[in-house]
């Protein structure tokens, strides 16, 4: 049977219920380990499987239920990385006066922002994801989707000099051992049947509209800058390194412009055009692209370009209350038929619905709502285009 | 072993309480503060105090070479220093455990064209200072905000700054 035109799916986390914030809590402080916080979290996940679900989502994800937010988790599976609060780090970076602007624009203390930083030899302690994938299959018939932190995020928000010397010579050799350590996983998901990988790369954003400074907030990570082309070059390296040769699973990329505040003037603006010539050269099928937003630009930027397969369009907002309506959705998608066939667009929010535990972005009700636009908005697309 | 909270000895808290309200000698000591500032060139100096010493400088584009923070800046950090000395202390008397905590602090000053003599009008002090207390506790919303209060209605160095301190100018002048 031919794949069902338009897609449905989600970029990732879903707003976690409160008893598991304070069992987070518990395991973060020490007093119970993963395995304890895993065991309530699996209730959370059976809630964030429903919904999705019920919204009639046709390629699901755990929610992120066990994750304190997309990135830092990676503390929980590996050896060598230890989440430090930006308060610990701040000893460390040079560019203080510009971090102090953001600490403030983003009205938040140093001590609530944590960042998984490298501080001995990274190795595997728990798979990174493939407990979470497993407990996904035993309890969805659909088809289901992994986010993995992409291995440019994690070695930019991992690296702190001199800290990360401790076991690294540079970050380059940092980064070749999130390349083996993300290779290694994925191709275990791929194998344990997981329908698509997706690599979260929202940094990405940052290398090209975050200013200045040679510091960075979306993912609390301090890193001194290079030039953009530079990094954006490393990160498409990087990201080639990672899904070189690896089948059998569909592979994607994430990048949006922060999803930590429904402040929208704190989130970054800016269309994709700077980065296309780089998603031109990922070997990945699809790139999961916010478009909901107007921060994100046209979708003109597509035109003429080559070489990217898939869209995984955004095309609800998960900050607002406001539903988008399935005839909105349909415009966007109409919009998008211009640059890509039916069959190579997919649809989802712009992000995650619970990106930072402590704090999502919105209710689950209102998530709920909004991926059942979504799959109407699918459904009326199939018949128009089937 | 005796109590410890928020880092402070409960025990030894309570002593030097008792002693200070026991023997005004002690209270009048600790109502004395000194401080000695010496010219280093340019815009930096060095200030003096007790053990300690640490470098005053301006920003370069006030004619420093930023190798230190100036003096307005001081009196924000003086003010923070002081609220959270002060916020602790308050909390430790309450018994209230206090697991985190910053202060970010904003001062506007009235007119910095006095100060450069480009202007009479206001004056080149801080006109206004934002202070914002970031805590991270498990104390109720009340009592949070009673220690808070009762750390501005006691902070040294907020009182130097909202009441009307006497500064008396005096000079002495070395003739080279």
């Amino acid at each position: 049977m031919a794949e069902e035109l338009f897609p449905t799916t989600v970029v990732g986390s879903w707003p976690r219920p409160n008893w598991l914030l304070d069992y987070l809590k518990r395991k973060n402080r020490g007093e119970i380990s993963y395995e304890e916080f895993s065991e309530r979290a699996d209730e959370a996940v059976l809630l964030a499987i429903k919904y999705q679900e019920d919204a009639g989502i046709d390629i699901i994800s755990d929610g992120e239920q066990r994750r304190d937010n997309f990135y830092s988790f990676v503390a929980d599976k590996l050896e060598g990385i230890k989440l430090m609060t930006v308060a610990e780090v701040m000893d460390y970076v040079q560019d203080k006066s510009r971090y102090e602007e953001m600490l403030r624009a983003l009205d938040v203390p140093a001590f609530a922002i944590k960042s998984p930083v490298a501080v001995g030899p990274v190795k595997r302690k728990r798979p990174i994801a493939l407990d979470e994938l497993k407990f996904l299959k035993e309890h969805t018939k659909k088809k289901v989707k992994i986010p993995l932190p992409g291995p440019y995020m994690l070695t930019r928000a991992s690296w702190i000099d001199p800290v990360s010397r401790n076991a690294y010579w540079d970050r380059e050799e940092l980064a070749r051992e999130y390349i083996r350590l993300l290779r290694e996983e994925i191709i275990a998901l791929a194998e344990a049947g997981a329908d698509f990988v997706q690599l979260d790369e929202p940094t990405l954003t940052e290398v090209v509209y975050g200013g200045e400074s040679s510091q960075t907030f979306m993912c609390a990570a301090i890193f001194s800058k290079v030039d953009p082309s530079q990094e954006l070059e490393f990160a498409t390296e990087l990201v080639n390194k990672v899904v070189q040769g690896i089948s059998g699973v569909k592979l994607g990329v994430h990048v949006c412009r922060g999803n930590w505040s429904r402040r929208e003037e704190s989130l970054l603006r800016g269309d994709y055009a700077p980065l296309i010539p780089y998603f031109q050269e990922m070997k990945v099928d699809q790139f999961v692209l916010e478009f909901a937003t107007q921060r994100a630009g046209e979708l003109a930027v597509f035109k003429d370009a080559s070489g990217i397969k898939e869209l995984g369009l955004g095309v609800v907002n998960p900050r607002s209350d406001e539903v988008e309506s399935p005839q909105q959705i349909v415009a966007k998608v109409s919009e998008a038929l211009k640059y890509f066939d039916p069959e190579d667009i997919y649809l989802n929010p712009d992000c995650g619905f619970g990106t930072f535990a402590e704090s999502p972005v919105n209710t689950a009700r209102t998530a709920y709502q909004k991926l059942l636009a979504m799959s109407q908005a699918a459904e009326q697309l199939r018949k128009q285009y089937s | 072993m005796s109590q410890q909270i928020n880092g402070l000895d409960l025990a030894k808290l309570r002593e030097i309480v008792e002693l200070v309200s026991a023997n005004r000698e002690k209270a009048e000591e600790l109502n004395v503060w000194k401080a000695r500032v010496r010219w280093l060139g340019g815009f930096r100096g060095r200030a003096y105090i007790r053990d300690h010493s640490f470098v005053v400088d301006e920003p370069a584009d006030l004619a420093g070479v930023d190798t230190a923070p100036n003096a307005v800046e001081y009196v924000l950090a003086a003010l923070g220093s002081c609220l959270t000395v002060g916020f602790i202390l308050n909390a430790t008397k309450k018994n209230v455990k206090i697991d985190d905590l910053e202060i970010a602090l904003e001062g506007k000053i009235d007119n910095i064209l006095t100060f450069l003599g480009l202007s009479r009008e206001g004056h080149p002090g801080y006109r206004e200072i934002k202070v914002k207390l970031y805590v991270k506790t498990s104390a109720s919303q009340e009592e949070v905000e009673e220690i808070w209060r009762e750390t501005f209605n006691t902070s040294p160095v907020g009182n130097t700054l909202t009441r009307n301190v006497n500064i008396i100018p005096e000079l002495s002048i070395h003739r080279p």
